[in-house]
């Protein structure tokens, strides 16, 4: 087998998972040699915007038509799609609150010069197209990125971990920041893979991950209740990241506050 | 003759931008800076959050300048709640945003800019010809990484530094780790000064800027001060950064323009190095010298220059703030305590691309109920579009194919991040 070819694009973000390749500067030139990189605008001029691949790396969200349009033109071109971050995995800080029309938003950014902007209600890419690789992290975590290039490279996909945060920190033997401390942890519902780095500096898991599978949001929402914590509060940190994900609907949320 | 120029995508920028450039009669009618990157609608979006979020979602504007709006978003939020953190803080904090700078400036002149003066499509192609110059680049950029590990606790978006204070703080073995290797870092600096002095800067682009930043808060150059300096001579306090940053909305861009007195300015590497360069001392100084940034040019190009010389003062700088911090000793303290209040406050950083501001307001319960970020690309949109028009009014009689490439190498010398831009505000309609 050759060298198989690839694309690395962004769609609207902070293009934070796309530095987090560029961030492997050991690995770089690594990478380079044995990936056949057909494009990417980010890093590189004259790139094959038409060329089939075999794998196609994409960061951010669908915020606009132009995004889905992109997305779309992507997934057509590649064998396999790689969402590359939160915002790609879960929607991200964009689908914070996709219950305010966009109308509202936009007259409130750019006031009536703004009708002429053409929005959609952040979406992650799964919402669009078949996602056949889902690397969350804000930004990705990059050995996780390294170890996913591995594996493909053998013709894998990387097995990712579907334990929590909560979990790492307990085998770190981190003091716990939720029971001990009473802080506004996310640990116990956020997918693992960053090592629990927020508990590692003594801050409480703010979920940049998004769930793990099967999270058990009720029972986190009903601990922080008998913790204080108000309503507004539990909401604002459960709804930052991946607020679209089913496992932060509001009629879940409701049932762990009521219990 | 031409009729028109467009280039649909910017490459080796951050963020989704073009150009379109209309001529009629064989004149310049029209440039314009386009930006089709979609708006993520921050600043509502914060609305009602606790004053503890908002850094942490606000950072996320930008990957590359993540820092910046880190330290400038906390300083918003404590200047609004009224909250003093101490010097070891600060120093802390401004390590973290010299560590940002110099992940930016390698990444910028390495991977983005140097590549188009040498004629190569990427710093990979560039490897295969200059292969030590990439390494050198990728570890200056591997260690700005690592400060910004070290410190912030993430290379990208801090997990570490918090309202008040820091989380964890480094100890006395990591900053000494961090000095050693700042030292193989100020001679790859260096090193990086002679390439970029081989450089050869055309000069399509000049045309009078005005120039602004902030003015240093002590002796020497600075990323930080509470005042705004104009290249008109003028200076205002940052609270009053709307005076200057008046922006508009334009219907070929996500991202808002800014204007002051109706003309637009240059905020950046060479904006910093117009207004304070001769505070510079120590080995930036002499590179200041070297490439010939001692005099006011007007040509942006000489941004890239100017990027040269702030890697051998963010370098010399953090070696500084470290022996600063080893010599008072790390102390062991915990973020200050917050009480909630209603306030509002402005916190302002020379990002690498320029001057950043936050500005918010809390009520009483600290939540936040406004919230504006301008940020320096965005500021420099309007002075990007009359540097194109120069730069087409210059080279009208060239084929298109060589106009085009140089109009991407001007927009390039700005470092856009286009993320930043479209940060997206409340604006109040006259």
């Amino acid at each position: 087998m050759g060298k198989p070819k690839v694309g690395v694009y962004g769609l609207t973000g902070c293009a934070g998972d796309q530095l987090v390749i560029l961030n492997c500067e050991e690995e770089l030139l690594d990478i380079a040699g044995a990936l056949d990189i057909k494009s990417f605008p980010m890093a590189m001029s004259g790139g094959d915007e038409n060329c089939p691949l075999d794998i196609v790396f994409v960061d951010g969200t669908v915020v606009q038509p132009k995004d889905e349009e992109m997305l779309k033109n992507l997934r057509e071109r590649a064998k396999l799609l790689i969402a590359i971050g939160t915002c790609a995995v879960w929607g991200g800080v964009a689908a914070m609150s996709n219950e305010t029309p966009r109308e509202e938003l936009k007259n409130k950014v750019y006031g009536p010069a703004g009708q002429v902007f053409d929005t959609v209600v952040p979406q992650p890419l799964s919402s669009f197209v078949k996602v056949d690789l889902a690397i969350s992290g804000c930004p990705i975590e990059k050995e996780q990125l390294l170890q996913a290039v591995a594996s493909l490279l053998h013709g894998d996909l990387p097995r990712l971990p579907n334990y929590s945060v909560c979990t790492e920190c307990k085998m770190s033997e981190y003091p716990c920041l939720l029971v001990e401390k009473g802080q506004l942890c996310l640990g116990p519902i956020t997918v693992a893979g960053c090592k629990a780095r927020c508990p590692s500096y003594g801050r409480p898991c703010i979920g940049c991950r998004g769930p793990v599978e099967e999270a058990n949001v009720s029972s986190e929402v009903r601990l922080l209740r008998e913790k204080g914590f108000t309503w507004v509060d539990i909401q604002n940190r459960l709804r930052t990241f991946a607020a679209p994900a089913d496992c932060f609907e509001d009629k879940i949320l409701k049932e762990g506050a009521n219990a | 003759m031409h009729k028109s120029i467009v280039i649909d995508h910017l490459c080796r920028v951050e963020g989704h931008g073009g150009i379109t450039v209309r001529i009629k009669d064989d004149k310049v009618a029209d440039v314009n800076m386009d930006i089709f990157e979609g708006p993520r609608f921050f600043e509502p979006l914060v609305v009602g959050k606790n004053y503890d979020e908002v850094a942490p979602i606000l950072m996320r504007i930008c990957a590359i300048c993540s820092a910046s709006h880190t330290v400038a978003s906390l300083m918003a939020v404590e200047s609004a709640l009224g909250i003093k953190v101490s010097p070891q803080t600060r120093l802390l904090r401004e390590l973290l945003v010299q560590g940002g700078n110099i992940e930016s400036h390698a990444l910028h002149l390495f991977c983005l800019a140097i590549p188009d003066f040498l004629g190569y499509p990427s710093a990979i192609a560039l490897a295969s010809d200059h292969l030590q110059e990439v390494k050198m680049g990728l570890e200056l950029k591997k260690l700005a990484n690592t400060i910004q590990e070290a410190i912030g606790g993430r290379a990208i978006h801090s997990v570490n530094a918090v309202v008040g204070g820091f989380g964890r703080l480094p100890t006395r073995g990591a900053l000494l780790d961090l000095k050693e290797q700042l030292k193989r870092g100020l001679e790859q600096s260096l090193a990086t000064v002679d390439l970029v002095s081989g450089l050869q800067v055309p000069d399509f682009c000049t045309s009078p800027d005005v120039y602004v930043a902030l003015s240093s808060d002590r002796a020497g150059y600075s990323l930080f001060g509470d005042k705004i300096l104009l290249s008109t001579g003028e200076t205002k306090d940052i609270g009053m950064y709307k005076e200057i940053c008046n922006e508009r909305v334009v219907a070929h861009s996500h991202a808002k323009q800014s204007l002051f007195k109706g003309k637009p300015f240059a905020v950046g590497a060479l904006a910093r190095m117009v207004l304070n360069g001769e505070n510079l001392s120590g080995q930036a100084g002499k590179a200041r010298g070297k490439l010939g940034l001692d005099t006011v040019s007007g040509n942006m190009l000489y941004n890239n220059a100017a990027q040269a010389v702030e890697l051998v003062y963010s370098i010399e700088r953090s070696t500084e703030i470290i022996d600063e911090l080893l010599g008072a000793g790390i102390r062991e303290e915990k973020p200050v305590e917050v009480e909630a209040r209603a306030g509002t406050g402005t916190g302002a950083v020379e990002a690498p691309r320029g001057t950043l501001y936050h500005s918010y307001s809390f009520d009483k319960a600290g939540r936040l109920t406004e919230a504006d970020v301008i940020t320096p690309t965005a500021q420099n949109l309007a002075n990007i579009e009359k540097d194109l028009r120069s730069s087409v009014e210059n080279l009208i009689d060239q084929p298109k194919e060589s106009i085009a490439p140089k109009l991407e190498m001007v927009v390039r010398a700005y470092d856009p991040c286009i993320s930043c831009a479209v940060h997206l505000l409340e604006v109040n309609f006259e």
